[in-house]
């Protein structure tokens, strides 16, 4: 039986790198990568607290986050090509039209 | 009937605000609607008031609350309406009036491209004194109070695009905002010493709290009370802008300047009739400034040339009147007098208007003349009511004017004892005085021949009705009100003194003032038109005097107006242009400097925006584990 | 079981730090994967087995599979700019390292809070689908609303050309 601090401590880490590649990364669909891996570093802590406290109720959350996760995705592609169409670019950094 | 009391009431101030409302909407597309909206809105206001009237039982009262406007600590004010005798009085003078002049406008302001606008004002006006008349207690009184100020301003100057029209409006509405300041301090006083404002709860407190020790203050809450009334109802010192207030359309000056508004000082007198009783001495101060603006108001009404502003003068005139009653402590007279010189003041008004309107905008007397035969149901109207003002029996202003001659001679307010020797002669020569110019003006305006250059006629049937109408309750309203109206106002005024019966015969003597004016007046405009001239001439000071409005207006600027103004350009140069300006230029400069600095912010690069907001976590994160409890 | 949690553990972190670090998008997409069947297993070792397979089939799957048509679609392979400046990735590394630092105490203080449950419970379809339907039917419908104006959202935003 694993301790239930061994995934916590997991999805720490993998939120982390997440993060990391969130500030770091430019190209839009791999910032869009590193949040559903922020997104599963939450799941996966959500499913161990779940074992933990001994309710569904933290997997239910994770089916939520899932639903919100397929509805990004789709809202999310078709922003990033509505953006290559216009930029001729997947870069954040070409996306700026919002400089004061 | 419901818990909040009879709901009716809530519909009589309804009526008029939503045809305000509906007048105003509809008539930007459909001009010729909003007249007959206003005009039915008022009529069914006045319906629903004379159906209470009816069913009200004898002593008894409606309560109506309409909800609780505000709750602070311990104080709760309802939004509540009183319906008494006195109330009822009121009501149907302004409603049936109102409504009155409401069909007279639309016949004469059918040519106004604004008139929309011009009766949304007038139903918003009917709206303000209806809740001033029925409020159940101070507040709701006061907001009808600044409503009416309000529309005031607004229908003075509606003609604004002429400038001195439009000041006039501003004239009006700043005398009666310093009237009003004396007013709040007065309900500030009286809240403060007996934490409520309702009427009925005041009246019990007061009754019970007669020592000697509250009568100074008693004393000075009548005298700002009183402030208040002499901003509202035009008496010295505050009465300077009820002349200028002629600059509205005619039927406005009717309904406002004559019928209803002004009367809101000498109601108020007598809703808070138990205060001003415990306050002799603001009484005599009531008889006394009363007597001398009724005196300078006439003299000044002698030598005026504008049809309207002889009207006017005669209003603050006979306004005088009102308060000698109310100064005396004789209510039901001043509402006696209130409810006669409604009736034939507003038909002189009207009148007036009558014959501006034929003689295509003409309002000097001079140009006039002559028109008996060429408006006829004009001229007898305006002579009917000029009878009914100079005090002639059996017409309704001899009841209403000799019951206040009386009241005053008969006071006994120890404040007055030796004053009345002045006073009660002043008042009668007044009297006599008012017969003459009115008898002036009707002499110049309908009689001998005409000297104007336009093409009289009379005015079409919707203007001429509301004036028989009200010739007809000028002529025998007196005779009716005289004997009913003390003791249906005995309940809330207290009952009068009893007196017999006069016959036709010394009726007609008692009215000897007023023939004699009358006589004076026919004399001197017709036959004998070189007597004025002779007159003015030996007198010539007094007479420039009067021309001149006794200076008030002159005095005013001088006194308070130049001041005022050079306060104010100190103001302004120091003041505003230099730390107001400089504050709020200083302030762009701030937030032009700091946005500049954040604008460097907004790189518009979504990475920098993830990567503030991931700074930002960090920093509460670090809040939670290191300053804060999780 | 302690040993398989290690290894798959492993395999977690290094798909995760191929994520961040590769060049090309789709190396990234393809680590990305890999991450998620991990994410997956570990599921499975929790008991949570419906999420699991939900896991491998709407994320690894469905998701995954848009994300690398829309690489193939643009046909984007490298980051055509300079690659950021020590100094940035620097800084986002430390920022990483600080969050790590403060996120272990705070967890450790959240652990003890919670009561532990001696109850093993099982994520089966059927226990989480009867949860589904009765307590959480309303979110459960609000869900199917989202991904209803997901879609309608995407297709406005992906045709060639809309008008607004």
């Amino acid at each position: 039986m694993v301790p239930v601090t061994y995934y916590l401590t997991l999805s720490a880490l993998m939120f982390t790198l997440g993060i990391v590649g969130v500030v770091i990364r430019r190209n839009a669909i791999v910032v869009f990568m590193c949040i559903e891996l922020m997104l599963n570093a939450v799941n996966l802590s959500f499913v161990a607290l779940s074992r933990l406290v001994g309710n569904l109720d933290g997997q239910i959350a994770v089916f939520f986050v899932m639903v919100v996760a397929a509805a990004e995705a789709a809202v999310g592609l078709a922003i990033i090509i509505s953006l290559f169409r216009s930029a001729k670019s997947v870069e954040t950094s070409d996306a700026n039209q919002l400089n004061g | 009937m419901e818990q909040n009391g009879v709901t009716a009431l809530g519909y009589i101030p309804l009526f008029p605000l939503i045809g305000s409302v509906l007048a105003f909407i509809i008539g930007r597309s459909k001009r010729d609607a909003a007249g007959w909206i206003a005009t039915l809105a008022s009529a069914m206001a006045f319906a629903v008031v004379v159906a209470l009237v009816m069913a009200m039982p004898e002593e008894a009262e409606y309560y109506y609350r309409a909800f609780t406007w505000f709750s602070v600590g311990g104080f709760t004010l309802d939004f509540a309406f009183r319906f008494d005798h006195l109330t009822a009085v009121m009501c149907l003078v302004v409603t049936g009036i109102g409504s009155l002049i409401h069909l007279y406008s639309v016949a004469y302001m059918a040519e106004d491209e604004g008139r929309h606008r011009f009766f949304a004002y007038l139903n918003l006006f009917m709206f303000s004194m209806l809740l001033l008349v029925l409020g159940a207690n101070l507040l709701v009184l006061f907001v009808g109070w600044e409503g009416v100020g309000l529309c005031s301003y607004l229908l003075i100057g509606f003609w604004f695009k002429n400038l001195s029209y439009a000041g006039a409006g501003r004239k009006a509405f700043v005398v009666n905002r310093i009237g009003d300041a004396g007013f709040l301090f007065g309900m500030f006083m009286l809240y403060r010493q007996f934490d409520t404002l309702d009427f009925a709860e005041l009246a019990q407190a007061i009754s019970v709290n007669a020592s000697p020790e509250l009568l100074p203050l008693y004393f000075v809450v009548a005298l700002c009370l009183f402030v208040g009334a002499t901003g509202k109802s035009a008496q010295i010192p505050l009465f300077v802008w009820l002349p200028d207030a002629m600059a509205g359309p005619t039927p406005v000056s009717a309904l406002i300047h004559a019928a209803t508004m002004v009367t809101a000082g000498v109601y108020m007198m007598a809703r808070l009739n138990f205060l001003f009783d415990l306050a002799p001495q603001a009484q005599a101060i009531v008889a006394i400034v009363a007597v001398f603006t009724a005196m300078v108001a006439a003299l000044t009404a002698l030598t005026q040339n504008d049809i309207k502003k002889v009207l006017a003068y005669s209003t603050v005139s006979q306004l005088g009147f009102m308060f000698m009653a109310a100064g005396a402590g004789v209510y039901w007279v001043a509402v006696f007098h209130l409810v006669t010189h409604a009736f034939f003041k507003a038909c002189l008004f009207l009148g007036a208007g009558s014959v501006i309107h034929g003689c295509h905008h003409e309002q000097d007397m001079r140009h006039m003349g002559g028109l008996w035969s060429k408006m006829p149901i004009t001229a007898a109207t305006y002579g009917i009511s000029t009878l009914a003002i100079a005090g002639i029996y059996p017409l309704s202003g001899y009841f209403s004017k000799h019951a206040i001659l009386a009241a005053l001679e008969g006071g006994h307010n120890p404040a007055l004892e030796g004053l009345l020797e002045l006073l009660v002669p002043m008042a009668s020569v007044t009297a006599f005085l008012t017969a003459f110019y009115m008898t002036r003006s009707f002499a110049m305006t309908f009689l001998g021949s005409y000297r104007g250059h336009a093409h009289p006629h009379e005015s079409p049937l919707r203007m001429t009705a509301p004036l028989i109408v009200l010739a007809g309750l000028a002529l025998v309203g007196g005779l009716w009100l005289g004997g009913t109206l003390p003791h249906y106002l005995a309940p809330v005024l207290g009952s009068p003194a009893e007196h017999g019966h006069e016959s036709i015969i010394e009726g007609l003597m008692h009215s000897w003032i007023g023939i004699a004016g009358i006589g004076v007046g026919l004399l001197c405009y017709t036959s004998l038109s070189q007597i004025p001239a002779t007159i003015y001439r030996v007198i010539g000071p007094l007479s420039t005097l009067s021309l001149n409005k006794f200076y008030f207006d002159e005095l005013y600027a001088a006194v308070v107006v130049k001041p005022l103004e050079a306060i104010a350009r100190v103001l302004f140069r120091v003041v505003d242009q230099g730390m107001i300006d400089g504050a709020v230029n200083g302030t762009a400069a701030v937030v032009d400097v700091s946005g500049e600095v954040a604008r460097s912010t907004q790189t518009g690069q979504v990475r920098h925006y993830a990567f503030f907001m991931f700074v930002a976590a960090l920093l509460m994160l670090f809040l939670f584990v290191f300053a804060g409890r999780v | 079981m302690t040993a398989l949690f290690f290894l798959v553990a492993l395999v977690l972190l290094i798909s995760a730090v191929g994520v961040v670090a590769s060049r090309n998008a789709i190396h990234s997409a393809l680590f990305l994967v890999g991450n998620l069947m991990s994410v997956a297993v570990m599921f499975a070792m929790l008991n949570a087995h419906f999420l699991a397979v939900v896991q491998v089939i709407v994320y690894a799957g469905a998701i995954m599979v848009l994300v690398l048509f829309v690489l193939m679609l643009l046909n984007i392979k490298l980051e055509n700019q300079p690659a950021l400046g020590k100094l940035v990735i620097g800084l986002a590394g430390l920022g990483g390292l600080a969050f790590l630092w403060m996120m272990v105490p705070l967890l450790q203080r959240s652990f003890a809070a919670i009561p532990q449950s001696a109850v093993d419970v099982q994520g089966s379809v059927r226990e989480v689908g009867k949860l589904l339907y009765t307590q959480y039917v309303f979110p459960f419908e609000a869900a199917s609303l989202l991904i209803m104006a997901a879609v309608v959202g995407a297709v406005m935003l992906a045709k060639r050309r809309y008008r607004a």
